[in-house]
């Protein structure tokens, strides 16, 4: 049943099983110990049915049924309700316990494992592009004796580029599995936004130059040093400069704006010149692994690592389409 | 900024003039590279970046081969290769970023002709590429008694091979294997592909009983300067490679 979260379909089908092991408990002077244990796969397969053969569901059953055979036998029958009563209080809150905690340990391994799947199939998809064009481009510029110097030049150029944007992925990739271990920790210093944006552009003329896109920062002159970590904050420019850029058709522009809104928050702005967020992608733009239409992709994890890092710096991060065209995102970061 | 167009030099124009390429790949530096590459050497190029365009163009300029990313944004590269198939009869060479054998053999079984694996050399890509557009070739012309690859000489009728004038002793399965890996020479036969034609019938289960057949054929085909090699291709298949082919050696393997 995929209505039913994890956790609480774990505690149904826990109580589910106690209920009808002390019913069947009751039966003892009826039933030897096997054919209860019998009666007791019942349950067990309705819970795993229940939680749709997840593991959780299937392991909270076992738990609570284990936990139900140890129970000494009473030898009662089930008519003595008082007595039968309080052991089945009792028993529900140790069930519940159990199959609920087993369950929620159980869902968070699953999410981690496929997680690790997702992103060991984007590692490889989306690392290897790169390092084709490198390999492709240095085997040329080595093989090609027919090439000019210009010709070796422009292959060499792409060498470096692309290695550069494997270091970039790499470094998105290593952020990522920080924030899935919950171990995104800035390194707290005062950060010139001056810096952050005049790198992390400098990084990608090259890449702008490529796609025909003009790349221009526009920041005020006199903008507040914020609190933050220098190297996770020219990752967030540069993901949002690259994102635009790989968004903006020949002949468009990204810009890079930056000014204090009030004396509190200091805004980061990407606009580009491109078609702008498809209707509908603006709630899922920022989470991890989706890319707009297509299979998943690494590209759409820098987004998703600008919002982390953004909200550690306890700021906020946001998307608008343009009324001239194009999409803008707004990063906005406290001054402290 | 752009690639530079390489000048073609006389030895590389000529031979691909009339061959032009349908290159489907997404990413566009990588697109860049293998293009200029294509056409340093002559083939003429044209460049889409999603299925959609490929299945459109492929009928509206019929090229002579087809080079597929299988990673694509729009339609699976699998889907790609399959719905070219119903019509187009050229070769169909696979870029696999994947390093998933499963999905290059479901490629090579729905009607691709080879497959490189990202990342690759560009010598390796038009080694590959020269390779289909010959089979595809020879296809067309009607089929030869004899195969003489190096040293090995391959009787396909009379049920013959030798190397270096020497006849090999060989099984029915065994000269099976030889016959069709020497008229594919050069290209990645699957082990579906192998076991159908030889066996009879595409039984993965008789992998194992075909890895025994190629290892005794590879241990009688012996070794030397002039000898084909049997190169597995691990979880794909097999592949008779020529010794010293003319141009863009094989290096990696």
């Amino acid at each position: 049943m995929r209505g039913l979260p994890a956790r609480q379909a774990a505690l149904v089908g826990a109580l589910a099983v106690g209920l009808t092991a002390l019913a069947v408990h009751g039966l003892e002077h009826v039933l030897g110990r096997p054919a209860q244990a019998l009666l007791l796969v019942v349950p067990v397969a309705a819970t795993a049915a229940l939680g749709g053969r997840r593991p959780a569901q299937v392991v909270a059953a076992l738990a609570t049924l284990t936990f139900s055979l140890l129970l000494p036998p009473t030898g009662r029958p089930i008519v003595r309700v008082a007595d039968d009563l309080v052991a089945l209080i009792v028993f529900s809150i140790v069930a519940f316990a159990v199959g609920g905690l087993v369950a929620s340990r159980v869902d968070a391994l699953a999410r981690v494992e496929q997680q690790r799947a997702i992103l060991l199939r984007l590692v490889s998809h989306d690392l290897r592009t790169p390092l084709a064009a490198v390999v492709g481009a240095a085997s040329e510029a080595r093989d090609a004796d027919w090439l000019d110097d210009a010709g070796r030049r422009g292959l060499l150029d792409i060498v470096v580029e692309e290695g550069m944007r494997l270091d970039r992925l790499v470094a998105n990739i290593l952020s990522l599995a920080r924030i899935e271990a919950g171990a995104l920790q800035p390194r707290w210093q005062a950060v010139d936004l001056h810096e952050v944006v005049g790198q992390s552009t400098r990084r990608l003329e090259a890449v702008a130059a490529r796609g025909g896109v003009a790349l221009a920062a526009e920041l005020k002159r006199e903008l507040p040093v914020v609190q933050g970590d220098h190297v996770l904050l020219e990752q967030v420019v540069a993901n949002l400069v690259e994102n635009a850029i790989r968004h903006t058709p020949s002949g468009g522009t990204v810009t890079v704006r930056g000014e204090a809104a009030t004396p509190e928050q200091v805004l980061v702005s990407v606009a580009d010149s491109g078609p702008g967020v498809p209707p509908g992608e603006a709630a899922t733009i920022f989470e991890p692994f989706r890319r707009g239409g297509g299979p998943p992709g690494l590209a759409g994890v820098g987004l998703a690592i600008c919002k982390e890092v953004v909200e550690a710096h306890g700021g906020s991060i946001a998307v608008r389409d343009l009324a001239a065209g194009g999409a803008e995102f707004t990063v906005t970061l406290p001054v402290r | 900024m752009t690639l530079p167009q390489a000048e073609p030099s006389s030895r590389s124009r000529s031979p691909f003039a009339d061959i032009p390429v349908l290159l489907v790949e997404d990413d566009e530096v990588l697109a860049q590279v293998v293009a200029g590459a294509l056409r340093g050497r002559g083939y003429p190029v044209e460049i889409v970046g999603t299925g959609g365009e490929a299945l459109a163009r492929a009928s509206a300029t019929e090229p002579k081969v087809v080079v597929l990313d299988l990673g694509l944004p729009d339609i699976d590269g699998i889907d790609v290769c399959r719905r070219l198939r119903r019509w187009f009869e050229e070769p169909i060479v696979v870029l696999s970023a994947d390093g998933d054998e499963d999905r290059k053999v479901t490629a090579l079984d729905d009607g691709a002709d080879d497959y490189v694996t990202k990342p690759f050399s560009m010598a390796e890509l038009m080694a590959r590429l020269r390779v289909a557009v010959r089979h595809r070739q020879a296809q067309l012309s009607p089929a030869a008694d004899g195969v003489r690859l190096g040293d090995l000489h391959v009787d396909v009728t009379g049920h013959r091979a030798a190397v270096a004038g020497e006849p090999l002793r060989l099984t029915r399965k065994e000269f099976g294997l030889l016959s069709l890996l020497a008229r594919g020479h050069g290209r990645v036969l699957t082990h579906r592909a192998l076991l159908d034609a030889v066996w009879g019938s595409p039984d993965l289960a008789q992998t194992a009983s075909l890895r025994v057949h190629i290892t005794q054929l590879r241990n009688k085909l012996g070794r030397g300067p002039h000898r084909p090699r049997l190169v597995s291709e691990p979880g794909v298949g097999y592949r008779l490679v020529t010794p010293d082919p003319p141009e863009a050696p094989d290096r990696d393997r």
